[in-house]
């Protein structure tokens, strides 16, 4: 296990620029998940730590060593792949000892620790079988255990959940979660998905235009983003954002909406701003916000519906069951506790 | 595949739609397939029949034809003419199946580099497929003259003297393979290079990860996962090298002596030169067992190589 260091990061393909200088400092033992929309960058910052992409400028570090010219299979890392990248000929047993045999690994070795990884991830019975005779779930197992038998130093994986279907990726996600848990492998994992980054990371790392946007643990950023990018990236369904201006004690909308705020920050003051308020901290109340209801989707365990407050569509989730109709005015109101500004021109937090 | 409509002979009306048998054929989808089963029946099944037929019968010209049961057949085990045409036939198809194999995959692989300008290359390298085999044959023939040829003239150069090629027996069946590899090892190259491209980047990157050098990238990836291709081109060339009968026949119609007589061009002279047709029948009719047989056993190969066809 070693901690890894990534430092002033910089990747340019021609005069794109792909990843505009990143740090991050990744902790012995630590699950970090890199998370971002498609093309910002984090796919291209997992393949610079495995060191399938060159680094443009920068350092990375893995425990106290500079890697950027070592090459991927002196790394001491193993990496898995969206594709799951088996080899197609090789059954699972030989799949996991391929990189013990170019090793020259002695053959009761290589059988211990393909017995141990089998174990670990349920494919005992499966290792004379080929990746085609396996389904998704358990072709990234295997692509899992691969990775487990060469006791590297750093887990990498690349968006590996993103070709199983929803209900086994929820279970899967249990599952990598709990093997961290177990060999505690300093694991950076990327997905665009951020209900994964939410669920299983113990640090993310949100990722935007090739930049880090904030890093933090999951609650920290959902609680307190510090910019707009994250506040609406993190959190499903994804924060009601309001423009208009702060004035003292309260937010006034850019239609005239006033709304009550419980500090306001002497700096925003008669400012432009972002008004963002998280669906859940939305309760009917009498002395809210009137508004008009567009959509009601009932889950069972709650409901979202979206009211129209000044001309735009706010989302509320709601726990209790409420008898109400597409077309009636309701009142909503936020808890002015849980309200979260932002500057409206830079998009950063506004802290009181 | 369901491609069948409730037709009107059912006569019935079915509350929900009819799944008819896998491979069922209703009497009224008869006469479409019967323009196809007249064509394949004339030109395929009709000469074989007809074949079969001639080779147990005594058929030659001037003598009445007349039935002679397996006759021709084992006159087949003495013959020694047919046996050595039968091993050089082996060996010539076996020589002509490795070297463009051989070679064809080497250029697949450099093909599949970012060599600068490799489209015009690869131009340059399939034209040899292009060419017609009589035009070849007057080609190579100039070429392996022993005096005036620029081969002996390459060969003087690195000091080698000179060779017979064609004209000598025991240089005549390499010789005419020299022509069969330069003609299709860039069919060989075409097929390996589809190969190639359409393996997944994935397992590459994987494998640099696990620790692989160039070399067992090759022997442990590329190599295990172009098999099956390899096996298509080593049955199209097996078949083709088996059948080859043009250049053969263009360069030496067999000869010195009978030095390059294969199958093909003993047949040819027993059933057109000698005009024992019945004979000639009874060899057509083991030459194409012999290429049924070894096509079913690289088709037996393909499927058990067929990882590749699976979604992994």
């Amino acid at each position: 296990m070693a901690a890894v260091q990534i430092a002033d990061v910089r990747k340019t393909f021609g005069t794109t620029h792909v990843i505009r200088g990143v740090d991050v400092d990744i902790e012995d033992g630590e699950f970090v998940i890199l998370v971002g929309p498609s093309g910002c960058g984090k796919s291209t910052l997992l393949r610079m730590i495995a060191g399938l992409e060159s680094i443009t400028s920068g350092e990375i570090r893995i425990g106290n060593r500079v890697v950027n010219d070592v090459p991927p299979k002196d790394r001491d890392i193993a990496m898995v792949f969206q594709n799951y990248a088996l080899y197609p000929h090789m059954n699972v047993a030989d799949n996991m000892a391929f990189s013990l045999k170019l090793k020259n690994a002695p053959k009761s070795e290589i059988e211990t620790r393909i017995n141990r990884a089998a174990t670990i991830l349920g494919l005992t019975e499966l290792l004379d079988r080929y990746p085609r005779q396996l389904s998704g779930g358990q072709r990234q197992r295997v692509a899992m255990g691969r990775a487990i038998v060469r006791d590297p130093q750093v887990f990498l994986f690349d968006e590996p959940l993103s070709n199983l279907d929803a209900k086994l990726r929820v279970s899967m996600r249990a599952e990598i979660k709990d093997l961290h848990q177990r060999l505690k492998t300093t694991t950076v994992y990327v997905t665009h998905d951020q209900i994964e980054a939410m669920t299983m990371a113990e640090k993310i790392v949100v990722m935007h235009d090739g930049i880090v946007e904030q890093i933090g643990a999951p609650l920290e950023l959902y609680d307190h983003p510090a910019n707009l990018f994250v506040a609406c990236f993190i959190g499903s369904p994804s924060m009601n954002v309001l423009k208009g201006r702060v004035e003292l004690g309260e937010f006034i909308t850019a239609g005239g909406v006033r709304l009550p705020l419980e500090k306001t920050p002497p700096s925003a003051l008669g400012k432009p701003a972002v008004y963002g308020v998280r669906p859940e901290h939305l309760k009917l109340s009498a002395d809210g916000v009137p508004g008009k209801v567009l959509v009601i989707e009932p889950t069972g365990s709650e409901t979202q519906v979206v009211v129209e407050v000044d001309g735009q569509p706010i989302t509320c989730l709601l726990r209790e069951r409420v008898a109400i109709q597409r077309g009636d005015t309701i009142s909503v109101r936020a808890d002015p506790a849980l309200v979260h500004l932002f500057d409206a021109e830079t998009g950063k937090r506004l802290t009181d | 595949m369901n491609t069948a409509v409730p037709s009107s002979s059912d006569g019935k009306k079915d509350a929900g739609p009819r799944q008819p048998k896998k491979g069922s054929l209703r009497p009224s989808h008869w006469p479409f397939i019967i323009p196809a089963l007249v064509v394949v029946g004339g030109v395929i099944v009709f000469p074989w029949i007809f074949t079969l037929w001639m080779s147990v019968n005594g058929w030659q010209i001037g003598v009445e034809q007349h039935f002679v049961g397996l006759t021709n057949y084992q006159r087949l085990l003495t013959d020694a003419r047919f046996i050595d045409s039968m091993g050089r036939t082996l060996s010539y198809t076996a020589l002509s199946v490795i070297a463009p194999l051989f070679l064809g995959t080497l250029a697949a692989l450099i093909f599949n580099t970012k060599l600068p300008g490799r489209g015009i290359l690869r131009g340059i390298f399939v034209m040899p497929m292009m060419a017609t085999p009589v035009a070849i044959a007057l080609v190579w023939t100039m070429m392996f003259h022993p005096q005036l040829g620029i081969l002996n003239y390459l060969l003087s150069l690195v000091g080698i003297g000179p060779q017979e090629w064609v004209f000598h027996p025991a240089t005549v069946i390499p010789s005419l393979v020299l022509v069969e590899t330069w003609q299709w090892t860039p069919l060989v190259m075409l097929i390996v290079l589809g190969g190639l491209a359409s393996l997944p980047a994935e397992p590459y990157e994987s494998a640099s990860l696990d620790g692989a050098s160039g070399w067992q990238k090759f022997r442990f990836i590329t190599f295990p996962m172009i098999i099956p291709f390899l096996l298509i081109a080593t049955m199209i060339r097996t078949i083709d090298a088996l059948k080859s009968f043009d250049i053969i026949y263009a360069i030496t119609q067999g000869g010195p002596g009978t030095a390059s007589e294969t199958i093909n061009l003993y047949l040819y002279s027993v059933a057109f030169t000698y005009y024992d047709v019945g004979y000639g029948s009874a060899i057509a009719v083991v030459f194409f067992i012999l290429i049924i047989a070894l096509s079913l056993l690289l088709i037996y190969l393909r499927q058990r190589t067929s990882w590749l066809l699976g979604d992994a």
